[in-house]
């Protein structure tokens, strides 16, 4: 179906998949034997957009943020980055509702039929991020340092150490740095 | 579960009918060139191999005739994160990112294949557009990529390309007995017919492309309102530019997001559809985004 999409122009977005981010809550007790300390803060990446059901979306979502917020104490903050895309970040010291939360908020803009608005969500760790792609539920790491450089070295050996227990994503040239992420 | 508002079925239609009656165009065109006596096989393999070249390196060919550098991300940082994110929305390989130094606000996409992809723009866009704008036009170059459109309007334009050499130098070949005058004249006029027609065709393939890309970045972005106003910032911008520097860029329409026109060519030889065209379909698509 690609062959025809691309012979007719269609422009299919993938959808996004959710259920991998669950990986992490296990994965993030090897990162911190191998010394990456998850710095208890994660984020959600989406683009707005110009209608109104996507306020409502918006609205719903601080609701149940500060619902989950009473439950769980993950503290959240919305955040507009310099590339326009609006960010959720969740700081909660349990790591394990900082995945879960991140779940719940995904689903949030799944359900609202604004799925492939999500462009992917963020774990920050000691010296790198986990990013986490939505449209082929696999996470990829990224190390960056000043001057827009990566630490390739460091991404390459989390992939080593990382394999066996997160989906990595196979391709590198999916690996996309994201520069300008807020937190 | 994809939307109603992310489809366009009469656009799809017109692309296969476009195709099919070029694809009929051509097989004819074949049976006149045999029953006229000549080997079809060699012309096709030799056009084939041409084809393929300009296929195959279009991407260093378009960048040496615009004179488009490749940046780094720390030279265009903006340019670059940009970029980023749409590949990962649109699921394409990050493209090599250039900027052609002109006066001209101009972008285009160009490459073989998604991993071989460039994505240029002119310092004139940068200066102009705001990050909105600037993401909707790299949205729409990005849809180019992702629709394969160098490949489609290179194997589109294949038969074509052979009817146009035929109608020049075939002229050359005459001079022969008699039999072999007429049926090269028979040839050389089904060559002009075919090139003229195929010309159309593959003009009209062109624009529905154009429209297909700009549906894209509508799709990618979500924001159809941004392409509007860079469309209509391009557009204003392009009456006002110098003419020299519109010579040198003329050979390189069908890659641009706007085409430059000296004088008002008729419509039905454009490679793009006009501004008015372009604009209502994006709203029709802002409207439907909000409906549904």
């Amino acid at each position: 179906m690609k062959v025809l999409d691309a012979l007719f122009g269609r422009t299919k977005l993938r959808k996004p998949k959710i259920e991998a981010l669950f990986a992490l809550s296990t994965a993030y007790l090897s990162m911190e034997v191998l010394g990456f300390k998850p710095s208890g803060r994660s984020g959600i990446c989406f683009k707005p957009v110009e209608s109104s059901r996507f306020s409502e979306m918006q609205s719903d979502l601080r609701e149940l943020l500060k619902l989950s917020a009473s439950e769980t104490g993950t503290v959240c903050q919305f955040q507009t980055d310099e590339y326009n895309y609006e960010w959720v970040i969740l700081s909660d010291d349990d790591f394990e509702d900082l995945v879960t939360t991140t779940h719940l908020i995904s689903e949030t803009v799944i359900e609202h039929d604004f799925e492939e608005r999500l462009l992917c969500s963020v774990f920050a760790f000691d010296r790198v991020y986990f990013i986490y792609n939505y449209k082929e539920g696999t996470f990829y790491p990224f190390a960056p340092l000043t001057g827009r450089k990566r630490d390739g070295d460091l991404e390459f050996r989390l992939r080593s150490a990382m394999e066996s227990e997160l989906p990595i994503e196979k391709e590198m040239e999916k690996w996309y740095p994201l520069w300008g992420i807020p937190f | 579960m994809t939307k109603k508002w992310q489809h366009d079925y009469g656009l799809a239609a017109r692309m296969f009918l476009t195709m099919f009656l070029l694809f009929v165009v051509y097989i004819v065109f074949i049976g006149i060139l045999s029953y006229a006596g000549f080997g079809v096989v060699p012309i096709m393999f030799f056009a084939g191999i041409m084809l393929f070249a300009q296929y195959y390196y279009s991407d260093k060919m378009v960048l040496y005739s615009t004179g488009a550098r490749i940046v780094s991300e720390s030279e265009a940082p903006q340019l670059h994160g940009i970029i980023s994110r749409l590949c990962i929305e649109a699921d394409l390989p990050k493209p090599r990112v250039a900027i052609v130094e002109s006066s001209i606000p101009n972008a285009f996409a160009t490459g073989r294949s998604p991993k071989k992809a460039v994505v240029a723009v002119t310092t004139s866009l940068l200066q102009r557009l705001n990050q909105n704008e600037l993401e909707a036009v790299l949205a729409h170059e990005l849809t180019h990529v992702k629709n394969r459109d160098v490949m489609v309007l290179t194997i589109a334009s294949f038969f074509s390309t052979i009817a146009f050499f035929l109608v020049r130098y075939l002229i050359f070949f005459g001079g022969g007995n008699r039999r072999e005058g007429g049926s090269i004249m028979l040839a050389w006029l089904a060559s002009i017919v075919v090139w003229i027609i195929s010309s159309l065709l593959i003009r009209a393939l062109s624009r529905y492309r154009e429209f297909a890309a700009d549906r894209g970045s509508a799709v990618i972005t979500g924001h159809p309102s941004h392409l509007v106003s860079a469309l209509l910032k391009i557009s204003g911008a392009m009456e006002r530019v110098p003419t020299d520097d519109l010579r040198k860029a003329e050979g390189m329409n069908a890659f641009y997001i706007i085409p430059i026109s000296r004088s008002s060519i008729m419509a039905l030889f454009s490679t793009h559809p006009s501004l008015e065209k372009r604009i209502a379909a994006l709203e029709k698509i802002s409207g439907r985004m909000e409906m549904r």
